[in-house]
């Protein structure tokens, strides 16, 4: 089996070192887990493996054999493909021309695109992954989640003459993915063991992690912690090991009960959404949980106003609110799936967007919204220069919390959660989940929706289940498991596709 | 660093151009009589390019001012030629420039068409109706009421301060008065903050419960409202109106717009800097003017001179991050 071996990896930013003398091996037809928070030195590391950053020191031996890694062409040359968290697919264009990006289309007479080779190399590229099945000429934006990243992980396959591919870096590949289609990528993964490739698997989840990776390795302020068997380690000493601290649990239980004050009550039908029926009591957080695009977001953001509800809807004791302005202003707070498109104005300072819902005073006043950002940027436990800095310029956990400061900033009567937790590190999470528990004792109702169904169970009171917009089921979490879930997620009557 | 030397390079490059004209032209450069001149001269390009901030704030921008300014103008005078009272005129005209840019603002808030497409649609129509209404003739002379014209001529004498004959004009003070109010509405109103928003990233301020599309639409307003007071200006400074005295506006208050966001912190514009563009162009004109550098190579050095403020601001930038 390969051996790759990168020893003495370092790699000073300005003179702040992001990684200093880690060392990693990597075997084929293992998989590797790299575990830390953020800001541990992973990102950096996987650049380092890819040729995009050159490294201050490093030096790696293929089967004992020492090779250059200067430049992304060394790395591809070495044989290392690289699949990123973000499913950045070319949504205009076919599956087939999808996956043949980056590579050299075949051609015919010199310039002329041989369209039939590249169907071809596609297709031989989605065998390996046993999706055949997959129509070539489908446009890639009509596509499920599951399916872009399997395009995405066939173009990381795609053969080319002299150079097998001996190592997978795979970047949050569940990401984007609900618990179902995550099952379909660990079967690809294990394809990928038996043709005897190394794999070096990044990802904030656990439970993901403990269940597929053979070993894994911590890092904690770009240096090397551990590297130890999965099989002799524990989740407890997996995330003591990343945070340096000791975690009970990766959950802080409900302390508070719940009130029999409703504040908001839906039943009927909202375009896609069918029939919905439940009821919400402040302090109580309800899951709302499916597979990829069952309408969980359509189903939080009928509380914005989008969309209309035919039946009965009412949140604290009238009509929903018809807009974000009106949800806003009587108490509902929202935290957007995409934090970045569409939570916060990146290129403005952390102030301007915290404060942004809460001005209601006609002349603004620039000491009360420093002192209210300070505040608020306390109270989420926000790691900042000051209220003036980028909110752009933050780590991902901080600018997570920079949209839970807006959110709290009002003391809400409803908070709308999508994906809270999405590219958020272990210690950051755990402060989010307290953050929501506080709210919960306060009195906020919460919906939640998660593609992280661990998160609905230790979260939730409650959580409803959707079927392609169609209320299903909706279920107590106390006794619930994984499995359970997932089996209400598919359609059980009918049979599947 | 890179920031602040990016920030102030523009300024240094003014600084400069100022300290060139002073050397070359010593006697009549840097006189209080010039610098007051050329503040009357800009008077209606600050109106203009202080009220299209207010739209590039939000990454808008707004084509028709100029011909809004031309229109605003004709609409006074023909209600002139009508014997209307000359408040009633001036309030018609003004709210011709508020109707046009709630016009654009319900093209592009409400409706979503692009604003380069809206603003060159609504450019063509302001411009005809101004050559429609006027019937493709300057209106001037007698027709103009004296008070108007007479109070372009006016303003505070500064007798007091040792300077005889010399006087703050009075369309200097409206520019003064509009950027202040822009200022404000900018700087120190929840409104602003909003626009500031709604430009960082639309469809995040809108589910942060921004009316993005009142908020649009109420800009376009203004700088409809902006541009026609600087048509009024300009009819006043010239006693007359013509069809389509206002077409230099639009680009060169774009520009100054341009020129101030080279200056920002992040890029962004800002209507104090807005302000030091109009300067930039305006003493730049002014000083080749007096150098009796021929108009066509006075064009083409000011244009030479935007492109490469927004380059070297736009490479520092890049490099920056």
């Amino acid at each position: 089996m390969t051996q790759l071996a990168f020893s003495d990896m370092s790699k000073s930013y300005g003179g702040t070192p992001a990684l200093a003398d880690v060392s990693l091996t990597l075997t084929g037809g293992r998989v590797h887990a790299l575990m830390g928070e953020n800001g541990a030195g992973k990102s950096t590391l996987i650049k380092l493996l890819a040729g995009v950053v050159p490294a201050d020191e490093m030096r790696v031996e293929v089967d004992g054999k020492p090779i250059t890694l200067r430049t992304a062409a060394d790395a591809h040359a070495a044989g290392f493909r690289f699949i990123h968290q973000e499913l950045n697919i070319v949504p205009q264009v076919t599956v087939a021309e999808n996956i043949l990006l980056g590579h050299a289309f075949p051609r015919r007479f010199g310039f002329a695109v041989d369209w039939a080779a590249l169907r071809k190399q596609a297709s031989d590229a989605l065998a390996m992954l046993g999706a055949s099945g997959m129509d070539l000429n489908a446009m890639a934006g009509d596509l499920a989640a599951d399916d872009k990243m399997l395009i995405k992980i066939a173009s990381a396959l795609v053969a080319e003459p002299g150079q097998e591919a001996c190592l997978y870096v795979l970047d949050e590949p569940t990401a984007a993915l609900t618990g179902a289609e995550s099952q379909k990528l660990f079967a690809v993964i294990e394809r990928l063991k038996a043709r005897g490739a190394a794999i070096l698997y990044v990802s904030h989840r656990m439970d993901e992690v403990m269940a597929i990776c053979d070993d894994v390795t911590v890092l904690r302020n770009g240096r090397h912690v551990m590297t130890v068997p999965i099989a002799r380690t524990s989740k407890a000493q997996v995330i003591q090991a990343m945070t340096g601290k000791d975690v009970a649990d990766a959950y802080p239980p409900r302390a508070s009960a719940i009130s029999d004050q409703v504040v908001a009550r839906v039943s009927g039908d909202a375009g896609r959404l069918r029939s919905l029926f439940f009821d919400l009591k402040a302090g109580e957080i309800l899951g709302v949980a499916g597979l990829a695009e069952a309408g969980q977001t359509e189903l939080l953001r009928l509380f914005l106003g989008q969309g209309r509800v035919a039946g009965g809807a009412e949140y604290a004791g009238k009509a929903l609110p018809r807009n974000p302005a009106e949800a806003w202003a009587r108490g509902v707070a929202h935290i957007p799936q995409e934090r970045r498109s569409e939570g916060l104005m990146l290129e403005m300072a952390i102030r301007s967007n915290i404060v942004l819902p809460h001005l209601k005073s006609a002349f603004a006043s620039l000491r009360a919204e420093t002192r209210d950002t300070l505040a608020m940027g306390q109270a989420v436990q926000m790691k900042m220069e000051g209220p003036e800095q980028d909110v752009g310029q933050l780590s991902g956990g901080n600018q997570q919390k920079a949209v839970f400061a807006r959110a709290l900033m009002g003391a809400p009567k409803l908070l709308l959660l999508e994906e809270p937790t999405r590219g958020v590190d272990v210690g950051a999470k755990w402060e989010i989940y307290q953050l929501v528990r506080e709210l919960s004792a306060k009195g906020c109702a919460v919906i939640l929706t998660s593609s992280d169904l661990p998160e609905i169970l230790g979260m939730c009171d409650r959580v409803l289940v959707l079927q392609d917009g169609k209320q299903t089921a909706i279920l107590p979490t106390q006794d619930l498991t994984s499995a359970d879930l997932v089996t209400e997620f598919y359609d059980t009557e009918s049979t599947p596709a | 660093m890179s920031d602040r030397l990016r920030q102030s390079a523009t300024l240094l490059g003014f600084a400069l151009i100022i300290l060139f004209f002073a050397v070359r032209l010593p006697d009549t450069f840097l006189t209080a009589r010039n610098l007051l001149n050329i503040s009357q001269q800009l008077s209606m390009l600050m109106v203009v390019a202080a009220t299209m901030t207010i739209v590039m704030v939000m990454n808008d921008f707004d084509l028709s001012v100029g011909s809004m300014a031309s229109l605003a103008g004709i609409v006074a005078a023909v209600l002139f030629v009508a014997d209307w009272p000359i408040w009633a005129a001036l309030s018609a005209a003004l709210l011709v420039g508020l109707l046009g840019g709630v016009f654009n603002g319900i093209l592009v808030a409400v409706i979503g068409i692009l604003p380069f497409v809206a603003t060159l649609g609504t450019l063509t129509v302001f411009s005809g109706l101004a050559l429609y209404i006027s019937e493709g003739t300057t209106i001037f002379g007698r027709d103009i009421p004296a008070e108007f014209s007479g109070f372009a001529r006016g303003g505070i004498p500064l007798e007091a301060l040792g300077l005889e004959r010399l006087k703050i004009p009075a369309l200097s003070l409206v520019a003064f008065a509009v950027i202040a109010v822009t200022w404000v509405l900018l700087e120190h109103t929840s409104f602003g903050r909003k626009l500031y928003a709604v430009g960082g990233n639309r469809e995040a301020a809108h589910l942060a419960g921004i009316r993005v599309v009142r908020v649009r639409l109420i800009a376009f307003a203004l700088t409809g409202l902006g541009a026609a007071g600087a048509g009024l200006m300009f009819a006043a400074r010239v006693a007359s109106a013509n069809p389509t005295q206002g077409a230099g506006l639009m680009l060169d208050a774009i520009a100054a717009v341009f020129l101030g966001m080279t200056m920002t912190k992040r890029g962004e514009p800002r209507v104090l800097y807005t302000l030091v563009g109009v300067l930039m162009l305006g003493i730049i004109d002014n000083g080749l003017t007096q150098l009796r550098v021929d108009s066509f190579i006075r064009e083409i050095l000011v244009g030479l001179i935007v492109i490469a403020a927004v380059v070297v601001a736009h490479v520092s930038k890049r490099r920056g991050k």
